[in-house]
């Protein structure tokens, strides 16, 4: 009997209190922000423990207290699953949000409403973590929902502008698209299954269903951004940069992929179910890195960084490694969420600027940024012992060398030198060459509250990885063994990225080129996907409803079948077939006659 | 019992007489027809009664619904005709004529 379940337990109550502190007077105060901040890491601590258990004895748990209700067979209880993946991803998420709430009590320090920031922040914790320890489908879909809801206030913060209720709405719009494919999945289990826990559905599994598991693969195309469902996540940057940095790189978009990792005993029998992870992955990491080949908006790069990634996981998913590509989640979140905290200290620096053809020559100005954004840059691309070398390179060889689909694979290995390109991009147009940003803004990172974030980031960054992967149970048998081109396939990538990159960056100093090419619009214009899918359809939608409400049901059904027809034939066949003038009295008459003589003729017959 | 229904037939051959001869006006016309239904009624009414016939007891009731919805349909014609022309007279019924 240890303190494991207390822990958990006590983690994420720990969290609560500051919700419920919010209508007392500390929630009027300055003070509110550092007792969030200290909350968390709070929170922190005591999640560590159930973590350091699991990995010392390979204890795991389930959390069943409350009988909420029976509804005929079905039983909804709140129960916690303390498993392998949710224990190693509170901690994580942990870390990083207490690092993001130091940062944004720097960042977001001019703001008249910092406190609902704050408790806003929190309650998105408090949502993702019900997500992540849900055993069942759902406590798991009112996590779903409230990082859905938290996304869409965080993200129309500044709502006065109309590109962020734009933006909001657009995320809602697409996560609720995804939404159809997990509320169909959970009518399936509970139809099929009659219930929502996730042991009993993984007990139950006879033959992998495909539908259920097409609703999953949906839901995770909706919520992490996959192509055809993915311009919410660039869209999504017009919110205020500690908020990118945790939901939109390291929490929210990884509960689509979190969800397919959790349902990995049904999916690892189906085949058909990993064929389409695998491609819908690789056509997302492809098309969302060279979407950010050409943009602009440091934000944005960095946000098709993110989609590009989780294209990643969901190539990993598809290759039936859900392990790989949960620790690719983990040590993604560290790099990216520093990526994101160094664009803000970039960005509020330079008094609010945003795009790179303004910015250059931070390298002097700002020394430790540039030391961590450069770091951050080399573990995205999986510099060698790097954090995100131990997850990003052994996704790679399992990719060369598994019996899978070979087109797919040529695509993640393409967008593999693609994330160096644009890497190398960002590095070159803020960091290197001379300032391009007019010289009034004082520059001054000296402030403990954002190098302190960043430091622990910096420092995560480069040892979580190794620390992870040798601390983690092994769960499948690695790969020893392989021709040594294969091992070097993504080392080769990578490289060749960067020296192209350098030489089209150094070319942009002296050559410009007068109009921008098609493959280059292409890019700029995010592949004309917003283009195309935000106006072609609604508008042949609505002009189907109206043209089916009004022509076809008013105009066709209620007025001209019946009525106009009868009266349109009517006077056709009259004016066709009658030769006859209008006297009515002689033909009454001729009635008259008729009938008298009738009824004499047969009555008198003699 | 033959008396009566010798009057109520002589009423409904007045009607019969009076639809088919008339002078100007539509709305005797429908006058008329009206007449033939009330007395159809009643020597219905009065027949069923008077022969116990209970299984054609609602047959009066039906025909007197069916007169009801007939007499609207000749009253918005009359209507039609009367906003068209102005007056009912049937001499100005001739669009017919070819």
């Amino acid at each position: 009997m240890n303190l494991f379940t207390s822990f958990a337990l006590l983690t994420l109550l720990i969290l609560t209190t500051p919700i419920v502190m919010s209508t007392t007077s500390i929630h009027k105060n300055n003070k509110y922000q550092s007792y969030v901040k200290n909350i968390v890491f709070c929170a922190f601590i005591t999640s560590l423990i159930p973590a350091m258990v699991y990995l010392h004895t390979n204890q795991e748990a389930l959390i069943s207290n409350w009988h909420w209700i029976t509804i005929q067979t079905l039983k909804l209880t709140l129960s916690f699953k303390m498993d392998y993946f949710s224990l190693m991803f509170m901690p994580v998420s942990l870390f990083i949000t207490w690092s993001i709430m130091e940062f944004s009590m720097w960042y977001m320090h001019s703001d008249p409403y910092i406190n609902q920031f704050f408790k806003y922040l929190l309650l998105f914790l408090i949502t993702m973590l019900i997500l992540v320890t849900a055993n069942n489908l759902f406590q798991l879909f009112i996590g779903w929902e409230g990082v859905g809801i938290m996304s869409f206030l965080l993200i129309g913060w500044w709502f006065g502008r109309t590109d962020a209720n734009t933006a909001a709405l657009q995320a809602i719009l697409y996560n609720r698209i995804g939404d159809i494919g997990l509320l169909a999945s959970m009518a399936w289990f509970l139809s099929n299954m009659n219930t929502w826990d996730l042991q009993q559905i993984f007990m139950l599994n006879q033959n992998s269903p495909n539908f259920p598991l097409m609703g999953l693969v949906l839901a995770a195309a909706g919520k992490s951004a996959q192509f055809g469902l993915h311009p919410w996540l660039p869209s999504a940057m017009e919110g205020p940069t500690p908020v990118s940095a945790l939901l939109h790189s390291s929490t929210m978009v990884v509960a689509g992929i979190f969800l397919l990792v959790r349902f990995y005993p049904l999916m690892e029998n189906n085949k058909f179910i990993q064929t389409t992870t695998l491609c819908l992955g690789a056509i997302t990491t492809l098309f969302t890195a060279i979407c950010a080949l050409t943009q602009n908006d440091i934000k944005k790069i960095i946000a098709f960084s993110t989609s590009s990634q989780l294209g990643l996981m969901m190539v990993t998913i598809g290759l039936n490694q859900p392990y790989l590509a949960f620790l690719h989640i983990c040590t993604h979140a560290f790099f990216k969420a520093m990526l994101f905290l160094c664009s803000g200290s970039i960005i509020h620096n330079l008094n609010n600027e945003q795009d790179i053809r303004k910015m250059g020559g931070l390298f002097k100005a700002l020394p430790f940024t540039t030391t961590a954004l450069i770091i951050g840059c080399l573990a995205l691309t999986g510099m060698p012992f790097l954090t995100g070398f131990y997850s990003k390179d052994p996704i790679i060889e399992t990719a060369t060398s598994s019996y899978t689909n070979a087109w797919a694979l040529l695509l993640t290995l393409t967008a593999t030198s693609l994330t160096a390109i644009y890497s190398t991009r960002i590095i070159f147009f803020t960091l290197l060459g001379q300032p391009r940003f007019p010289p009034s803004t004082t520059i001054n990172e000296n402030n403990p509250l954002l190098i302190n974030p960043i430091k622990r980031l910096l420092i995560g960054s480069i040892f979580a990885g190794f620390i992870l992967s040798n601390s983690i149970p092994p769960m499948n048998t690695p790969l020893m063994t392989m021709p040594l081109h294969l091992k070097l396939t993504a080392l080769a990538m990578t490289t060749l990225g960067f020296i192209l990159a350098f030489e089209i960056n150094t070319h942009t100093q002296n050559l410009k080129h007068t109009y921008p090419s098609n493959f280059s619009k292409f890019s700029t214009l995010l592949g004309y996907f917003p283009t195309i899918m935000h106006r072609l359809p609604p508008h042949l939608d609505l002009l189907m409803s109206q043209k089916l409400a009004t022509s076809l049901l008013d105009l066709t059904w209620l007025e001209t079948i019946l009525p106009k027809t009868t009266a349109l034939i009517q006077l056709k066949a009259s004016t066709l077939t009658s030769n006859q003038q209008g006297l009515i009295k002689l033909y009454f008459l001729s009635f008259l006659i008729t009938i008298i003589l009738s009824m004499i003729l047969f009555n008198y017959p003699e | 019992m033959t008396l009566i229904h010798m009057n109520i037939i002589m009423a409904f051959s007045m009607s019969l007489v009076g639809l088919l001869m008339y002078r100007s006006h539509l709305m005797s016309a429908l006058l008329c027809l009206e007449g033939m239904m009330l007395s159809l009624f009643v020597l219905a009414a009065l027949t069923i009664l008077n022969s116990h016939f209970t299984l054609a007891n609602m047959m009066p009731i039906i025909l007197l619904v069916f007169a009801a919805c007939e007499a609207a349909i000749g009253l918005a014609l009359l209507v039609t005709i009367s906003n068209t022309y102005g007056t009912d007279y049937v001499q100005n019924l001739n669009l017919l004529q070819c």
